[in-house]
C-alpha cells in the first residue's frame, strides 16, 4: 500500500465527518464496553477461583507420586524417609510467582464423645504458617483458631459440633489406623468452633496441629504429605505447577497438581465464564459488520462520481478496493484509538474502586468467607482486550468487502455523470 | 472365633447337589474352631515393607459374643476389642476411653494386617455359602491330601470366584486355602501348619495369610493356647468392664 | 385527520423507494432485536443448565424428606410409607404434571462394600432405575456397562474411582454390608444386636461425573433390594426428589407439596435451602448475567442509533426538498416519525422471525460450547457442553417492548432535527 493511498483514503474518511464520528462513536463505545466487560468477567473468574481454593485446598498442591486421589496415610513425600520439610518450603517459595507454602499431613479416622462417634477428615496443619496460605482461620465462629498454647487442640466444624453433641472445651478422642498399622489414638481438646458454608467441610473436617496428627499417625517429623501453595496470580497456576514439578524433581519424585485439575467443576465453570465472554465479542462484531458495512456502503455511494473519475484516469479496481478497505481499517483504527483511551479510566476504575451491584446479586453473598457482596473488582485482561481489537479490525476488513467489490465494479462512464 | 474367620461353620442342611463326602468332610474341618464358647492365646506377626510388629492377645468368645484383650507390645497393651453380633467396641487404653465403631467404617485392613474386617464381622458360612466337589485327590509334596473346589452359590454374599481347600488325608486337618477372585487370578492364601492337640483337638496352630500381590507381606497368627467349650461368664462381654 | 394518513402513506411510500436501504436498515435494527433474543436465551439457559447441573447432583429442585433430615443427616429419619404414596398421588395430579420434569424416591444409607481385593465405606442410593434418569445426572455418565434396570435387581453401578480402588470391572462380585437401619419407635431387642446385612450384588455399570467425590463414594442400586438390605419396609425412603420443567417454579411447587403435606413430620425443600452453596454460586450467576444483559442492551442500542442516525443523515437533501416545496416542519416531523414505526414494525417482524428461528433452533439442539472452548478442555468435564437456549414469554415481550422504545425514542431526535433543518443547508448536501 503505498504512503499515497493511505493519505487518500484518510482524507475520504474525514470529508463527511459527521457521518465518520457518528460510526467511529458507536465502535468506540461498544469497544469501550467490550473491555469493561472483559475486565470485569476477569475479575468475577479470579473470585470465583479465590473462593473454590482459599479455604481449604489451596491453589497448587504438592504430593508424592500415587498419593492423589487415594491419600494413603504411607505415601509421604520422600518416601518412609520422608524429607526436609523446611528446605522443601523454600525451594518452592524461592520461586517468584509462589505467594506462600505450608506443609500438611491428612487422616481419617474415628473422632467419639459421650457415646456419639463420627467418621472425620483429620488435616494437620502448621498454626501459624497455615494462614499464609488458607482462610479457614478467618471462619471461627467460636472459640479459637489453633495454637501453640494448647498443642492437642483441635478445631472442628459446626455441624459435626452439633451432630456429636459437643462444644468449644469438649474432650474428644481419635481414633485412626496409624501408620504402622496400630490403632493410632488420643484425647484432644475443641479449641474452636468454625463455620466455612461447606457441608462437607462442616461436618466432616478436624484441623489441627501437624506435630500432633504426625504423633496420632505415627509419622516421623519428616514425613508430610503435602504442600499447600498460594500463588500471586491465580490464573497461572497450572504453568507454575508444571515449573515447579520439574524444579522438584531434581530432588525427590513430585507430582504438582494446579487447582484445575484438583477441582475440575470449578475449572469448567470458569471455562465456561470465559465461553460467553467471546460470545459476547462475537454478539458485537456481528452488529459492528452491520454498522460499518453501512457507513462504508454510504461512503461510496456518495463518491460514485470521484470514483469513477479516478478509474477513468486509470486506477485499478484492485486499487479501489484496497482504497476502500484500507479507509474501513482506518476507521476501526481511529475508533479503537478512540474506545481504548476511553476504556483506561474505566478499568482502572473497576480495579481500584469495582463496581457496585446493589440489590443485583440479592444481598451480601459471603462465599467461603470472602465476601464478594455486592462489590466486584475488575482484573486485567490484556489478552482479551487484544483479542477484542483484532477482532472487531477483521470485522471491520470483512464489512467493507461488499462495498468495496461494488466500488470496484462502478463504471467509469456512468459514474463520472452520476449527480 | 477370630480364627474362625475361613474356617467356621453352622451346621445346616447340606445339598444333595453336591458331592456328598466333600461335603462332610468340609464340615469336618470347618467346625475345628468352632465351639459354644472358647479361650484362646494367641500371637499374630504382621510383615510388610514397613517392618514387622508382633502382638499377643487373649481371646474370649461366646455365641455371637467376641472380647480380644492386647497383651503385648507395651504400648498397645491393654487395648480390648468387644462386638457384640454387629457393634464394635474399642477400648483404647492410652486414651482411656471405649469408643463405639459402626463396622462399615472400620478399617479395611484390621490392624495393619492381611486379615480384613470381613473376617472379623463376618462368619464365613463355607457349607451354607459354597458348593462343594472334589478336585484332587493325591500327593502333593510327598503327602496324601485331598484338594476340595468351593464354588460360591448364586445368591452368596462373597467376593470370591473360588475357594480350594486343601486337606490332609491321614487327620483330615486343613494344610493350605486359595482365595480366588471371578478369574480365575489367586488373591490371598492361607497356610495351616505346626499342628498340635489343644483342648481336645487336632488344629494347625500356625495359620499365614498372604495376599497373592504383595511380595514380602504376610500375616502370622499363632495359638498359644486354646480351649474348648469352657464356661465363660456372658459378664466378660459387657461394656463398662471393657477397661 | 385525512392529512395525517395521507403523510403516513407518503411515509410508507418513502420507504420503499430505496428498497435495498430500507432492508437493509430494517435488517440492522432486527437483527439487534434478534441477538438480543438470542442471547438472553442462552443466558438464562446457561443459568437454568448450572441450576440443574448442580441439583442433579443431590436432591433436586425440590426434595422432600423426614423433619430434621437435613440438618442431622441421620440415615434413621425415614419418609413414612403413607407419606410416600400422598406425595406421588399429588404428583400425579394434571397440573403438578405439567410442571415437573421428574420425580425420583431414594433410600439413602452408608455401607461398605468389599471385592476380592480391597473394601471401601460407601454411601448408598436405593433408587429406581426408570425414575432416577429423569432426576440426577449420574445415570448419562455412564462410561462402561449399562445402568440398573428392574430385570436386574442385584445391578450396582459405582463411579470410576470406586472401581478402580476396588479392582473391579463390569460383571464382578461385590458384597455391600450394611447395619439395618434403627427406626426411632420401632422396638429394638437389646442384647441380640442387629445383624450386619451382607448382600452380593453385581458392578452392572461404571459412571464418571468428574467430581472425585462422587466417583470415589456413591454407588446406585435398585431400590427394593436397598430396602430389603437395610430392613426397611417397602415404601418406606428418605427422600423424594423432583426436577421441574423450570427452576423459578420451585418455591410454588413446595408450597404446594406443602399445603398438601400439613400435619405430617416432613420437612419440603428447595433447592436453596437443600444446597445453601449452590444458591450463592448462582447469586453471582445472577449478577453475571445481569450485566450481561444489560451490555448486550447497550450494543444493540449503539446499533440501533448508529443506523438511524445514518438513515436520517442521508435524507436531508430529500427533506430539504420536501420543505421547499411547501411542506410544514410539522407535517414533515409528523411523516418522519410514521416512516419510523412503520420501518421499526419491519425491523421488529424480522428481528423476531430471525431471533425465534435461531433461538429455536438453540433451544433443541442446543449450542456445543466446545466451539468456542480453547484447546485445553477439563480431562472430565463437569459440566454438560451443550448449552440449551430458554426464552420465556416475559423476555421476548420485554426485548421487543424495550428494542420499539429505543428506536422510537433514537427516531425522534433527528425527526426534530430533520424537520428544523433550514432549507439552504439541507439542500447543499450534494
Amino acid at each position: 500500500m503505498s504512503g499515497r493511498l493511505l493519505q487518500l483514503a484518510w482524507r475520504n474518511l474525514w470529508r463527511n465527518p459527521r457521518r465518520t464520528f457518528i460510526t467511529m462513536a458507536a465502535i468506540a463505545f461498544g469497544y469501550t464496553m467490550l473491555l469493561f466487560v472483559a475486565c470485569l468477567m476477569a475479575g468475577l473468574r479470579w473470585q470465583m477461583i479465590q473462593n473454590g481454593t482459599c479455604l481449604i485446598m489451596s491453589q497448587i498442591q504438592v504430593h508424592a507420586p500415587g498419593y492423589y486421589p487415594s491419600r494413603s496415610i504411607k505415601k509421604t513425600l520422600g518416601g518412609r524417609q520422608g524429607t526436609d520439610v523446611s528446605a522443601m518450603l523454600a525451594a518452592v517459595t524461592s520461586d517468584r510467582r509462589v505467594y506462600a507454602a505450608a506443609p500438611r499431613v491428612y487422616g481419617y479416622g474415628l473422632l467419639s464423645a459421650a457415646h456419639r462417634s463420627a467418621g472425620v477428615e483429620l488435616m494437620g496443619v502448621v498454626p501459624d504458617q497455615e494462614p499464609k496460605i488458607t482462610i479457614l482461620n478467618g471462619q471461627i465462629a467460636k472459640g479459637s483458631y489453633l495454637n501453640a498454647r494448647m498443642p492437642k487442640g483441635v478445631v472442628i466444624g459446626d455441624k459435626l459440633a452439633s451432630t456429636i453433641g459437643i462444644d468449644v472445651g469438649s474432650e474428644i478422642v481419635l481414633l485412626t489406623q496409624a501408620a504402622d498399622g496400630s490403632m493410632g489414638n488420643d484425647v484432644y481438646t475443641v479449641a474452636g468452633i468454625f463455620h466455612s458454608g461447606l457441608d462437607a467441610v462442616d461436618r466432616g473436617l478436624v484441623l489441627m496441629a501437624l506435630s500432633s496428627l504426625q504423633d496420632l499417625l505415627h509419622l516421623a517429623p519428616a514425613r508430610i504429605h503435602e504442600v499447600g501453595i498460594k500463588l500471586n496470580d491465580i490464573t497461572a497456576a497450572t504453568t507454575v505447577a508444571a515449573g515447579l514439578q520439574v524444579q522438584l524433581d531434581k530432588t525427590l519424585p513430585v507430582q504438582a497438581m494446579a487447582w484445575p485439575e484438583l477441582a475440575p467443576e470449578l475449572a469448567s465453570y470458569v471455562q465456561f465464564n470465559h465461553a460467553i465472554t467471546f460470545v459476547l465479542f462475537f454478539i458485537f462484531f456481528l452488529l459492528a459488520v452491520l454498522g460499518i458495512m453501512n457507513t462504508m456502503l454510504m461512503a461510496v455511494f456518495e463518491r460514485t462520481r470521484e470514483l469513477g473519475m479516478l478509474m477513468a484516469l486509470g486506477m485499478r479496481p484492485v486499487q479501489v478496493i484496497v482504497l476502500i478497505l484500507t479507509e474501513a481499517a482506518g476507521l476501526a483504527v481511529a475508533s479503537l484509538v478512540v474506545g481504548g483511551a476511553l476504556g483506561v479510566p474505566v478499568l482502572w476504575y473497576l480495579q481500584e474502586h469495582g463496581l457496585d451491584l446493589g440489590g443485583a446479586t440479592g444481598g451480601v453473598i459471603s462465599l467461603a468467607g470472602v465476601v464478594v457482596g455486592h462489590l466486584w473488582y475488575g482484573r486485567q485482561d490484556f489478552p482479551a482486550y487484544g483479542e477484542a481489537a483484532v477482532g472487531l479490525a477483521a470485522t471491520a476488513l470483512v464489512s467493507a468487502l461488499y462495498p468495496a467489490w461494488r466500488a470496484a465494479h462502478f463504471q467509469p462512464t456512468e459514474a463520472i455523470r452520476k449527480v | 472365633m477370630l480364627l474362625g474367620l475361613a474356617l467356621s461353620s453352622v451346621a445346616l442342611m447340606s445339598h444333595a447337589a453336591d458331592d456328598q463326602g466333600a461335603r462332610e468332610t468340609v464340615e469336618r474341618v470347618a467346625r475345628l474352631f468352632s465351639s459354644k464358647s472358647s479361650i484362646a492365646t494367641v500371637k499374630m506377626q504382621i510383615s510388610n515393607e514397613d517392618g514387622q510388629r508382633d502382638i499377643s492377645m487373649k481371646i474370649w468368645s461366646l455365641g455371637e459374643k467376641v472380647l480380644v484383650r492386647i497383651t503385648s507390645p507395651q504400648d498397645e497393651a491393654g487395648t480390648a476389642i468387644l462386638k457384640v453380633g454387629s457393634d464394635i467396641w474399642y477400648y483404647l487404653p492410652k486414651s482411656n476411653r471405649t469408643v463405639n465403631v459402626p463396622a462399615s467404617m472400620a478399617m479395611t485392613s484390621w490392624m495393619g494386617s492381611d486379615f480384613t474386617i470381613d473376617d472379623l464381622v463376618k462368619e464365613t458360612f463355607l457349607t451354607r455359602d459354597y458348593s462343594i466337589s472334589t478336585f484332587f485327590v493325591g500327593k502333593r509334596g510327598g503327602v496324601a491330601v485331598e484338594e476340595y473346589t468351593l464354588t460360591p452359590k448364586p445368591e452368596a454374599a462373597v467376593v470370591w470366584g473360588k475357594i480350594i481347600l486343601q486337606i490332609r488325608k491321614a487327620d483330615a486337618v486343613p494344610t493350605w486355602q486359595g482365595f480366588y477372585d471371578e478369574d480365575g487370578q489367586l488373591v490371598r492364601e492361607l497356610t495351616f501348619s505346626e499342628y498340635k492337640r489343644m483342648g481336645g483337638r487336632l488344629i494347625p496352630t500356625r495359620l499365614v495369610m498372604r495376599a497373592a500381590d504383595k511380595a514380602g507381606a504376610q500375616t502370622t497368627i499363632e495359638y498359644e493356647d486354646i480351649a474348648f467349650d469352657v464356661p465363660i461368664s456372658p459378664g466378660t462381654f459387657s461394656l463398662p468392664d471393657l477397661k | 385527520m385525512r392529512s395525517a394518513l395521507l403523510l403516513v402513506k407518503i411515509g410508507w411510500r418513502n420507504l420503499w423507494r430505496n428498497p435495498r436501504g430500507t432492508l437493509l436498515t430494517a435488517l440492522a435494527l432486527g437483527l439487534g432485536l434478534a441477538l438480543l433474543l438470542i442471547s438472553l436465551g442462552l443466558l438464562d439457559g446457561g443459568h437454568e443448565q448450572t441450576i440443574a447441573d448442580g441439583v442433579r447432583l443431590g436432591p433436586g429442585h425440590v426434595v422432600i424428606q423426614a423433619k430434621g433430615y437435613q440438618d442431622s443427616g441421620s440415615d434413621e429419619l425415614l419418609l413414612p410409607a403413607q407419606v410416600v404414596s400422598r406425595i406421588e398421588g399429588f404428583l400425579q395430579t394434571a397440573e403438578m404434571k405439567k410442571l415437573v420434569r421428574g420425580v425420583s424416591p431414594r433410600l439413602l444409607a452408608t455401607g461398605l462394600l468389599s471385592s476380592s481385593a480391597n473394601s471401601a465405606g460407601v454411601r448408598i442410593m436405593g433408587v429406581i432405575p426408570q425414575d432416577e434418569p429423569a432426576v440426577s445426572f449420574i445415570p448419562q455418565r455412564i462410561v462402561e456397562g449399562t445402568y440398573l434396570s428392574d430385570d436386574r435387581p442385584s445391578g450396582v453401578v459405582i463411579g470410576a474411582e470406586l472401581a478402580r480402588e476396588l479392582e473391579v470391572k463390569i460383571g464382578s462380585r461385590v458384597v455391600l454390608m450394611t447395619q439395618a437401619l434403627r427406626q426411632p419407635g420401632v422396638e429394638t431387642k437389646k442384647g441380640a444386636g442387629e445383624e450386619m446385612q451382607s448382600t452380593l450384588l453385581r458392578v452392572s455399570g461404571i459412571f464418571r461425573t468428574g467430581l472425585q467425590a462422587v466417583d470415589a463414594n456413591i454407588i446406585q442400586l435398585p431400590l427394593p433390594a436397598a430396602q430389603t438390605l437395610l430392613g426397611v419396609p417397602d415404601g418406606q425412603v428418605t427422600q423424594v426428589a423432583l426436577l421441574l420443567q423450570q427452576e423459578g417454579d420451585s418455591p410454588m411447587v413446595a408450597r404446594a407439596l406443602l399445603k398438601q403435606l400439613t400435619g405430617e413430620p416432613v420437612e419440603v425443600l428447595t433447592w436453596r435451602e437443600s444446597i445453601p452453596m449452590l444458591a450463592q454460586i448462582l447469586g453471582l450467576d445472577h449478577a453475571f448475567n445481569y450485566i450481561m444483559n444489560g451490555v448486550i442492551l447497550a450494543m444493540v442500542g449503539l446499533g440501533i442509533l448508529n443506523t438511524i442516525l445514518m438513515r436520517v443523515l442521508e435524507r436531508r437533501y430529500e427533506f430539504g426538498v420536501s420543505k421547499a416545496l411547501g411542506l410544514r416542519p410539522g407535517q414533515l416531523a409528523v411523516m418522519v416519525i410514521g416512516e419510523s414505526l412503520a420501518l421499526t414494525a419491519i425491523s421488529l417482524a424480522l428481528g423476531l422471525a430471525l431471533g425465534l428461528s435461531v433461538e429455536h433452533y438453540f433451544a433443541t439442539s442446543g449450542l456445543d460450547l466446545r466451539w468456542i472452548f480453547k484447546a485445553d478442555l477439563p480431562s472430565a468435564l463437569v459440566l454438560d457442553p451443550i448449552l440449551y437456549s430458554r426464552l420465556s414469554s416475559n423476555r421476548i415481550i420485554w426485548s421487543v417492548s424495550i428494542v420499539f422504545a429505543m428506536t422510537t425514542v433514537i427516531s425522534f431526535y433527528p425527526a426534530l432535527k430533520a424537520a428544523r433543518t433550514e432549507l439552504p443547508d439541507a439542500l447543499k448536501g450534494l
